[in-house]
């Protein structure tokens, strides 16, 4: 029996909590942005597009954009690499042995994202465990630069966002019928042939839903990105952070805060496309 | 099938030695007699535990980061499971578009929900404000209820509740007896993921707190942006490190939480 009344009830409450307390507040940011910010007053009450121009027109604010998505591309590289053999060593091991793995790799997932940057900067200072070990068997004389720049958010980032890349690839390599890895071996494939013309293709859909989902945390990662780029190597979260609450400029934070979104949204729905043709493409 | 070769199983145990690195060396070093971080540690001290775990600024900070999980965490199971129950039973129009809206929380940038929330707290004067803060984190929890439940429920007949009723049960035993037992591990994982979440959050809290209010994270957040690390922040971390996995354990062992992840 249908009674569309009860089902309202029943999921109207968390709709209503996420209009009132998410849409409504992103919603009401936008004409912010249009506005201009005199220092000392506030948002005036002149319109304009000038924090849009400003950032394709000014190259510090290009950088910090060019060097966001550069960081997402390569956390998003780095991740895959690292990742799917892990996938499918887990995929392939014995329950025991995956069982222990899926816990190792969603343990550090579950960890404080503050704890685990705070491990990473006492790795990779100047003083840190690199820098000193490389020091004492006399490779390097002075320290290595591993943190407040590209590397070490690199490093940090690709940490955090691995094991989000091993579960999605997980599941994508458990769901291969096994027969056809079979048969290919049947009919003497060998392990790289069978892993490249098989295995790898039939992934694909689950490599694209973890390398969306990586790219798009890496691109709007605020913690990571602050304590290991230090106040200095900015990146877009960080600006808008800083925009907001040291510059206490509205206007310039919320346009850079609608730029994110937007990149955001465009590849979530661009790799939706993607999805739905190779669906649609095997079906 | 064939089992993983060496090479693989070598490359794969280097990447699971990688994810766990920093966990190792925070835990280490918090147990160095030097007042400041350094790896190896020299000497074994608990100190720094006792020093954390006396200082009334890290405990309110506990036990406000704390309080707000919990709350957050009970009103996203309450709000969570209902929404995820009408969606799963096709029971309002739509259901899938709302589905992915009551997900878009999880990839949308959680910077971009803080600085929202930061100026229509401000202009509805809510900042501060400790329900507006839990309300907020129920916007960033309820997405793991949410999705914990509905794939608790997916697996499931539908008939099975007829066939309750069927057998002359009433609404509410049904209820009790047939639809909570499946929904229980859906709402053990999401609850586990929400309290996590709520407890881990930085991004959007760090811009809804009013003056004297920190959570934990923000409180150890800003104590690394303005001073740098110290063997404290290591034992208070620590501290983390250990519920953490204690939690994770129980909660693996309760519902086999990893299927859920």
């Amino acid at each position: 029996m249908m009674r569309p009344w009860k089902g309202v009830a029943l999921a109207s409450p968390l709709l209503i909590i996420l209009l009132v307390i998410f849409l409504t507040p992103v919603l009401i940011m936008l004409p912010t942005s249009f506005h201009e910010y005199v220092p000392g007053k506030g948002t005036s009450d002149a319109w304009t597009l000038s924090n849009y121009t400003r950032i394709l027109t000014d190259g510090y604010y290009r950088e910090i954009v060019g060097r966001t998505l550069l960081m997402g591309a390569i956390v998003t590289a780095l991740t895959f690499v690292l990742g799917y053999p892990l996938a499918l060593f887990m995929a392939r091991t014995t329950p025991f042995w995956r069982a222990t793995a899926t816990l190792l790799v969603i343990f550090p997932l579950f960890l404080n994202l503050v704890v685990r940057s705070f491990g990473w900067i006492t790795i990779l200072a100047n003083r840190g465990i690199v820098n000193n070990f490389l020091m004492d068997i006399g490779l390097i004389d002075s320290p290595i630069r591993l943190l407040f720049n590209l590397t070490g958010l690199v490093i940090g980032l690709t940490h955090i966002y691995l094991p989000f890349m091993v579960l999605m690839l997980l599941s994508a390599i458990q769901n291969i019928p096994r027969d056809v890895e079979q048969a290919a071996a049947t009919l003497a494939a060998g392990r790289l042939r069978i892993f490249f013309t098989i295995t790898l293709p039939l992934t694909a859909p689950g490599i694209l839903a973890g390398s969306i989902l990586v790219f798009v945390l890496t691109i709007s990662a605020l913690v990571t990105p602050r304590l290991l780029g230090g106040p200095t190597y900015k990146v877009m979260a960080t600006l808008i952070y800083d925009e907001f609450m040291l510059k206490l400029d509205w206007p310039s934070g919320t346009s850079f805060a609608f730029i994110l979104t937007l990149i955001t949204l465009a590849i979530i729905w661009g790799a939706g496309r993607i999805a739905r043709r190779w669906s649609g493409g095997t079906a | 099938m064939t089992r993983p070769s060496v090479l693989l199983t070598a490359f794969a145990g280097l990447v699971l030695i990688f994810l766990q690195l920093p966990v190792i060396v925070v835990a280490i070093s918090a147990f160095t007699e030097t007042s400041y971080l350094t790896f190896p540690p020299q000497g074994f001290t608990l100190r720094w535990f006792g020093e954390v775990l006396t200082d009334p600024g890290w405990l309110s900070a506990i036990g406000f980061s704390l309080l707000l999980a919990f709350m957050a965490t009970f009103a996203s199971l309450v709000v969570g499971t209902a929404a995820a129950y009408a969606i799963s039973r096709r029971m309002i129009p739509g259901s899938e578009a709302i589905a992915s809206f009551l997900m878009a929380p999880l990839v949308f940038p959680a910077v971009v929900i803080g600085v929202a929330l930061l100026q229509f707290y401000a202009v509805v004067g809510w900042r501060g404000n400790f329900a507006a803060l839990i309300a907020a984190h129920v916007v960033l929890t309820s997405p793991y209820v949410v999705r914990a439940c509905l794939s608790s429920l997916s697996g499931v007949k539908i008939d099975l509740k007829e066939a309750a009723g069927t057998l002359g049960a009433s609404g509410f035993t049904t209820f009790r007896l047939v639809t909570l037992p499946l929904l229980k591990p859906g709402m053990v994982a999401g609850g586990f993921f929400s309290f996590i979440t709520s407890l881990d959050n930085v991004p959007v809290t760090i811009f809804l707190l009013g003056p004297g209010q920190t959570t934990l994270p923000v409180k150890i957040f800003t104590a690394i942006d303005q001073g740098g690390v110290d063997p404290g922040l290591a034992a208070i971390s620590t501290i983390l490190i250990l519920v953490t996995g204690t939690a994770l354990a129980i909660a693996e062992r309760w519902v086999g939480f990893s299927r859920f992840v």
